[in-house]
C-alpha cells in the first residue's frame, strides 16, 4: 500500500524520496534510542541491580557516549539538509519561467480560475475568469504550468495532494508556483488554510488533458467568452479588484 | 525567623493568599479545570470527525462554525490555560521557594496578583462562547485578515467589535501574558536573591534552573506578540490596517510576531517538564543525574537558538525561499542540544537501581513518547518535505506527540512525585499505575494513526473529510474512527486519576517527610510544609543529586546534611 496519494507530477516523487531518506535516519535513531531506553530498565531494575553506581557523567569516559551520539545526529542532519535543499531549490527557488500560465485566486469559499487571453498573460484585461463552485481548471499534460496565486480576501492555501504542493495565498501578494503533470486525470485542489465557516467545503479540481484535448478546450473557451482587450475600461479585472490597488510583491511574475 | 503563625481568615488563607503553595495549588486547580474544558471540546470535534453529521452524545449537532470554534479554543486552552499554569506557574510556585530553601517568593503580593489576573483571563476566554457570534473560530494562530474581520456584523460599532470572539480571545491572551510575566519575574528574582546559604548556582536543582530559563525565554519573546496582539485588536475594533494589505499593511507581519513568540513558547512548555524528569530519574535510579552541568549548558544554548527558528512555521506562507533555508538549518540544529538532554536522561538510568514507581513510569513514558514526537519533527523541519506536510495531520500527530507527553506526562509525573509533600498524603500506587498504563495505551491509539492520514494528504481543520477523495477511503476513514475511540477512552482513563485523588484526600495515609529518600531541600521540611516552609533556613553543603555516594551509609546524601 502506498502511503502517499498517487504521484502525478515531475517533482512529487522527489518529495516522497526525501521522506524515505529522512525516514531511514529516523527509524535507525528510533530503534537505537528505544534499545538504549528499554535495556537499562531491565538490566538495571531494582531487582537485577540492587546497588547503583555513582556516575556523575561529567567525566570524559562517560560523556563521550553522548558526544558520539550527537556527532552522528549532526552528520545525519547535515545529509538531510543537503538533500532537502536540492529539492527546495528546484521547487521553490529556481522555478521554470516558460510554460502555460494560469491564475488561481482564493475567495471565501471558492477557487477562482483565470485563463490568459490571447496575450498569454494573467491579470490583464483579456483574461477569462471562471468563478463557479466545484469548477475545473484545465491544464495540459507534460507542460510546465506556471500558477499565479492570489487571494481576494483572507489567507487561503493552494493544496494539490497529488503534486505534493502547498502554498499560502495572501491578499496583496502574488505567489508564483509551478507544476508539471505527467499523467492525465482529474485531481483535487484544496484549501488548506482555515479561511472561515465553509473552509471545509473549499475544494475544486485540476483537470490534466492531453495536448490535443487541451487545445480543443481552449479553443472552445475562447469562442464562448470571446476575450478581447478592453482598452477603455481601467484595470478592473474580476479576479483582481483588490490587487489592482496594491503594488504586487513578486519580482519574477510579470516580465 | 518569621514563621507566619499569626491568625488568618479563610479568605486570606485560601482565596487571596500570598503563600506560594496556595497560589501553586490555585494555578494547578485552574489549569486542571481548563483541561476538562479543553478535553470536552476535543471529544466533541473528534466524535464529529469519526461520525460526521451524527448527533454527538452530551452535545448534539455540531455546526461547521462551532467546529472551527472548538478546534481553535481546544488549541488555545491546552497550550495557554493548561500547559502554562500546570507546568510553569504551578510547579514554579510550589518548587522554587522550597527547593532553594526559603520561606516564600520574592514578591508575594505580585504573586497573588499574578494568579488572579490569570483567573480573570480564563473567564474572559470562556466568556467569548456566550457573546453574539460566539468564540473565535479561525485557528488558534489567529492569522489576519480572517481574525481582523471576524465579527458577524459587517459594520460593527466599537463595542460590538470589542465584545466579539476574536477581541475577547486577544484580551484573554494579553491578560494571561501579564500574569505569566509577573510569575516569571518572581521565579527569577526568588532564585537569584532568596537562595539558602550555600546554594551556589550549580547546586540548584535542574527544575529550578529550567523554570527560570523558561521564564527568561518567555519574557524575551512575549514583547513582540503583545505588540502584535494590540495592533490586531486595533484592526478589529477601530479599523486600523496594520495587517490589511489593501491599506499598506501586511498579513505576514502578524505571522512573524506570532511565531517569534510561538516557537520559543514550545520550549517554555518543554523545559519545566524536562526539569521534572531531571528530578525524578535520579531519585528512582538512585544515581546522580548524568552530566548535570552539561544539561544546563545545552539548555542555555537551545534557549538562545529558540528565538531564531520561528519562521519554520511559515515555509509555505510566501516568505522569501532563501530565508526558509536559514530557518531550516536553525531548526535542525536545535534538535542537537535537546537530543543531548534526552540522552543524558537516558544515560542516568544506566548503572542505576531502578524503581518503577508511578512518577517514574510517567517520566519514562514521557521519554518514550517524546522520542516519536521529536524524531517526526525532523521531517517537518526540513523545508522541502514541509511543502507537502505543512498543515496536515502529520503535523497534528507530531505536535500531540510532543505536547501531550510534555504537558500531561510531565505534569502527572510531578503530581505523583510531589503530591505527598505538598498535600501530605500518599496516593494509591495501584491506581496510579493503572492511570499510567491506560493513558499511555490510549494516547497512542488516539494519535499514532494520524501520521498516516497526514501522509495521505489529510489537511487540518476540516469538519468532514468525506468530501475529499484522497482520504475518503479505507483505511483512512477507519483510522479516523479508531482515533476517536482512542480519544474517548483517553479522556475516560483520567477518571482513574480523579478517583485516586478523591480517595486519597478522604482516606489517604499521612505522608512521611521524605517518602522517596530524595536529596533536595523540599524533602527536609514537613509534609505539607507550613506557612514559611522551614523552621530554620537550611544550609546547603552539596549538589542536588548525591545518590549512592561511595562510602556512605545511606544511598542518598541530602543537600543540607553536613557530612
Amino acid at each position: 500500500m502506498n502511503i502517499f496519494p498517487e504521484n502525478v507530477t515531475t517533482y512529487a516523487g522527489e518529495i516522497d524520496n526525501l521522506f524515505w531518506l529522512i525516514f531511514t535516519f529516523v527509524a535507525i535513531a528510533f530503534v537505537i534510542s528505544v534499545i538504549a531506553l528499554i535495556y537499562p530498565m531491565i538490566r538495571y531494575s531494582n531487582k537485577n541491580s540492587p546497588k547503583a553506581e555513582y556516575i556523575t557523567g561529567e567525566k570524559k569516559k562517560h560523556f563521550k557516549w553522548i558526544t558520539i551520539a550527537l556527532v552522528l545526529l549532526a552528520m545525519s542532519d547535515f545529509v538531510i539538509l543537503v538533500v532537502e535543499h536540492g529539492t527546495w531549490d528546484k521547487i521553490e527557488m529556481n522555478p521554470p519561467t516558460d510554460g502555460v500560465r494560469v491564475g488561481i485566486t482564493g475567495i471565501q469559499w471558492n477557487w477562482v480560475f483565470t485563463y490568459p487571453g490571447p496575450d498569454g498573460k494573467i491579470n490583464t484585461s483579456d483574461d477569462i475568469v471562471i468563478n463557479e463552485m466545484e469548477s475545473e481548471l484545465h491544464v495540459p499534460v507534460n507542460t510546465n504550468v506556471i500558477m499565479e496565486l492570489r487571494s481576494r480576501d483572507v489567507i487561503h492555501n493552494v493544496f494539490l495532494p497529488n503534486a505534493r504542493l502547498k502554498q499560502d495565498v495572501l491578499p496583496g501578494r502574488t505567489n508564483i508556483r509551478w507544476v508539471n503533470f505527467t499523467k492525465e486525470g482529474k485531481y483535487e485542489l484544496i484549501c488548506s488554510q482555515i479561511c472561515g465557516v465553509l473552509h471545509s467545503k473549499m475544494r475544486n479540481f485540476i483537470v490534466v488533458d492531453s495536448k490535443e484535448k487541451y487545445d480543443a478546450f481552449m479553443k472552445d473557451l475562447y469562442e464562448k467568452h470571446n476575450p478581447k482587450p478592453k482598452v477603455d475600461s481601467p484595470a478592473k479585472v474580476a479576479t483582481d479588484s483588490l490587487q489592482a490597488k496594491v503594488p504586487s510583491a513578486d519580482s519574477t511574475a510579470k516580465k | 525567623m518569621e514563621n507566619g503563625q499569626h491568625q488568618q481568615s479563610f479568605i486570606q488563607k485560601y482565596i487571596f493568599s500570598t503563600d506560594h503553595k496556595v497560589i501553586g495549588m490555585q494555578y494547578a486547580i485552574n489549569g486542571l479545570l481548563m483541561a476538562i474544558a479543553g478535553g470536552f471540546l476535543a471529544y466533541v470535534f473528534r466524535y464529529n470527525l469519526a461520525f460526521p453529521g451524527k448527533d454527538i452524545p452530551l452535545f448534539g449537532q455540531l455546526s461547521p462554525m462551532q467546529y472551527n470554534t472548538f478546534i481553535t479554543n481546544h488549541g488555545m486552552i491546552m497550550v495557554f490555560w493548561v500547559g502554562m499554569p500546570l507546568l510553569l506557574s504551578s510547579l514554579g510556585n510550589f518548587l522554587i521557594p522550597t527547593m532553594v530553601g526559603t520561606d516564600d517568593m520574592a514578591f508575594p503580593t505580585l504573586n497573588m496578583l499574578s494568579f488572579w489576573i490569570f483567573f480573570v483571563s480564563s473567564i474572559v476566554l470562556l466568556l467569548a462562547f456566550f457573546v453574539p457570534g460566539g468564540a473565535y473560530g479561525g485557528g488558534w494562530t489567529m492569522y489576519p485578515p480572517l481574525s481582523a474581520n471576524a465579527y458577524m456584523n459587517p459594520n460593527p460599532d466599537f463595542f460590538q467589535a470589542l465584545f466579539s470572539g476574536a477581541s475577547l480571545m486577544l484580551l484573554a491572551v494579553a491578560l494571561e501574558f501579564v500574569a505569566m510575566l509577573m510569575g516569571g519575574i518572581n521565579f527569577v528574582v526568588t532564585t537569584i536573591n532568596k537562595r539558602a546559604k550555600g546554594m551556589t548556582a550549580f547546586r540548584i536543582p535542574l527544575i529550578v534552573w529550567f523554570i527560570d530559563i523558561a521564564s527568561v525565554i518567555f519574557m524575551f519573546a512575549v514583547g513582540p506578540l503583545v505588540a502584535g496582539a494590540f495592533m490586531l485588536l486595533l484592526d478589529i475594533t477601530v479599523g486600523t490596517g496594520f495587517f490589511d494589505a489593501a491599506r499598506g499593511g501586511d498579513p505576514i507581519l502578524w505571522q512573524h510576531l506570532f511565531w517569534f513568540f510561538g516557537h520559543p513558547e514550545v520550549y517554555v512548555l518543554l523545559l519545566p517538564s524536562l526539569g521534572v524528569l531531571g528530578e525524578i530519574l535520579p531519585v528512582f535510579s538512585r544515581k546522580p543525574l548524568f552530566a548535570y552541568k552539561s544539561i544546563i549548558y545545552m539548555a542555555l544554548f537551545s534557549a538562545v537558538l529558540s528565538v531564531v527558528v520561528w519562521a519554520h512555521h511559515q515555509f509555505v506562507s510566501g516568505i522569501d525561499p532563501r530565508m526558509a533555508t536559514f530557518f531550516s538549518i536553525g531548526t535542525i540544529i536545535i534538535s542537537i542540544p535537546f537530543a543531548g538532554i534526552f540522552l543524558a536522561f537516558m544515560a542516568t538510568l544506566w548503572g542505576g537501581s531502578i524503581k518503577f514507581t508511578t512518577p517514574m513510569l510517567f517520566a519514562l513514558g514521557f521519554i518514550g513518547l517524546f522520542l516519536v514526537g521529536g524524531l517526526t519533527g525532523l521531517f517537518l523541519g526540513s523545508n522541502a518535505f514541509d511543502i507537502y506536510a505543512h498543515d496536515s495531520y502529520f503535523v497534528v500527530a507530531h505536535f500531540h506527540y510532543t505536547l501531550f507527553p510534555d504537558i500531561f506526562f510531565g505534569f502527572f509525573a510531578a503530581f505523583y512525585y510531589w503530591f505527598p509533600k505538598f498535600v501530605g498524603k500518599d496516593l494509591d500506587k495501584t491506581l496510579g499505575k493503572i492511570h499510567f498504563w491506560l493513558t499511555t495505551i490510549f494516547f497512542n491509539l488516539t494519535f499514532f494513526l494520524l501520521f498516516f492520514n497526514g501522509l495521505a494528504g489529510e489537511h487540518r481543520r476540516i469538519n468532514n473529510y468525506s468530501f475529499f477523495g484522497n482520504v475518503n477511503k479505507e483505511p483512512y476513514t477507519t483510522f479516523e474512527k479508531i482515533c476517536t475511540v482512542g480519544a474517548i477512552l483517553l479522556i475516560l482513563s483520567q477518571f482513574v486519576f480523579v478517583i485516586n485523588l478523591i480517595k486519597t484526600l478522604r482516606s489517604g495515609k499521612k505522608a512521611a517527610k521524605n517518602p522517596w529518600n530524595a536529596t533536595t531541600l523540599e524533602w527536609v521540611t514537613d509534609s505539607p510544609p507550613k506557612h514559611g516552609n522551614f523552621d530554620t533556613f537550611p544550609v546547603v553543603y552539596r549538589g542536588p543529586y548525591e545518590y549512592s555516594v561511595p562510602g556512605c551509609n545511606e544511598d542518598y546524601l541530602p543537600q543540607n546534611q553536613e557530612n
